[in-house]
């Protein structure tokens, strides 16, 4: 006679269906993920239940709220541009060519331009640039002999001692092109309307 | 006990999840349309599911959204040969929806809700979206088991249950539990015909 929880469960691979079920916690869940790298009949029967708990799971289906899939595909949509943004800045910085110039501003504080000709595009980034106040915003431009054209805004740096910026990444660099910073009335202006805290040569 | 008559097999024949498996290969190189039509055919069984065991649709709606962001961020790690992608999909929702029933601190509220407003004791049929012949299946063949091995698995599964606390619950040994859903489970497993 068998004596249930006693003999009968120290084999471990009989609390399969418990684990498809998602029913063990604890100890007995660590215990059973060891077991099944070394079962061989293990994540078979785990696939079939496991499949078996998918019908439970469709049986359940009710139409969600709109609001979840705004939601959701919003937030892909946001962690997407970032991942876009971080692998572009990524690329720059890891230019073959990519050359850094850093200098002072003579707002205070330090501006610092990673470039890559052949990529074409820098990145942007700074430290202990003074706060502006919300009406005001720094931007960034590429100063080539037909003029200044824009090249992005500085998003504010978060309150704190150091104050670095996030690094802002900007296309559109041609040979011969300084990088300078003004400050503009939030929102950016076509064209910069006051003298650069800092002009640095590429 | 009358053996169970393994029914038609809606688990095996089921097309859409073959492209349900294919979708979430591009949805792995930051595919977002592709995204879109996984969420179109997830959402429902992932939402219906968590608000199942949470029994609040508030609170599931919150915890639905983090399982389908996990569905966008880690699809790489789909693997067909482990599963369909709607079992790896619901896998995540419900690993979810029981993580957050076990780490509820005011369990006790939701022991109230659970037991003034089980939300899916058939009062928003309208609202059930799986396919009805599906779903009447799914019923048919969980009539079929016993009321032990039924209860159970439904307290497992749909509230989000651990041995011990399904144990405690219907007053059972927990040994006697393990069987019951072991069997169960086996039991449903024919009846629905799931190949796997």
């Amino acid at each position: 006679m068998r004596i249930p929880g006693i003999a009968f469960f120290r084999r471990p691979h009989d609390l399969a269906a418990g684990y498809a079920l998602d029913a063990l916690d604890g100890a007995e869940l660590t215990r059973f993920e060891r077991h099944l790298r070394t079962c061989r009949t293990c994540p078979d029967e785990v696939r079939g239940f496991a499949a078996t708990a998918t019908e439970l799971g469709r049986a359940a289906a009710v139409t969600p709220p709109p609001s979840l899939k705004a939601a959701v595909l919003g937030a892909v949509g946001a962690l997407s541009s970032a991942r876009d943004v971080d692998a572009a800045i990524a690329a720059v910085l890891s230019a073959a060519d990519a050359r850094i110039v850093s200098g002072a501003t003579t707002a205070g504080g330090t501006a610092t331009v990673v470039a890559s000709h052949s990529g074409r595009t820098v990145v942007f980034t700074s430290t202990g640039l003074p706060m502006l106040p919300p009406t005001s915003v720094y931007e960034l431009w590429f100063i080539g002999s037909g003029g200044a054209r824009p090249a992005g805004l500085v998003p504010p740096a978060p309150a704190g001692q150091v104050r670095v910026t996030a690094p802002v990444l900007a296309a559109g660099l041609t040979g011969g092109d300084a990088f300078g910073v003004t400050v503009e009335p939030a929102g950016g202006v076509p064209a910069p309307t006051t003298t650069p805290i800092v002009v640095l040569a590429l | 006990m009358e053996p169970i008559r393994p029914g038609p097999s809606p688990a095996a024949a089921e097309p859409g999840d073959v492209d349900l498996g294919a979708l979430l290969t591009l949805v792995a190189d930051g595919d977002q349309a592709a995204f879109e039509t996984v969420y179109d055919r997830v959402a429902p069984p992932v939402f219906g599911l968590i608000r199942r065991v949470l029994k609040d649709s508030a609170q599931a709606e919150e915890v639905a959204q983090e399982a389908l962001l996990e569905v966008w961020r880690t699809a790489g790690r789909f693997d067909p040969a482990r599963g369909s992608g709607m079992t790896w999909v619901l896998t995540i929702a419900h690993r979810r929806a029981v993580d957050r029933v076990r780490s509820e601190t005011a369990s006790a509220q939701r022991e109230v809700r659970a037991a003034t407003a089980d939300v899916a004791a058939g009062d928003e049929v309208a609202e059930t979206v799986a396919a009805s012949l599906e779903a009447e299946q799914v019923r048919r063949c969980l009539d079929g088991l016993t009321e032990l091995q039924r209860e159970s698995i439904t307290l497992a599964y749909y509230s989000g249950y651990s041995y011990p606390q399904v144990a405690s619950a219907l007053g059972v040994a927990l040994g006697t539990i393990k069987t019951r859903i072991r069997d169960g489970l086996k039991r449903l497993r024919d009846c629905l015909g799931v190949s796997w």
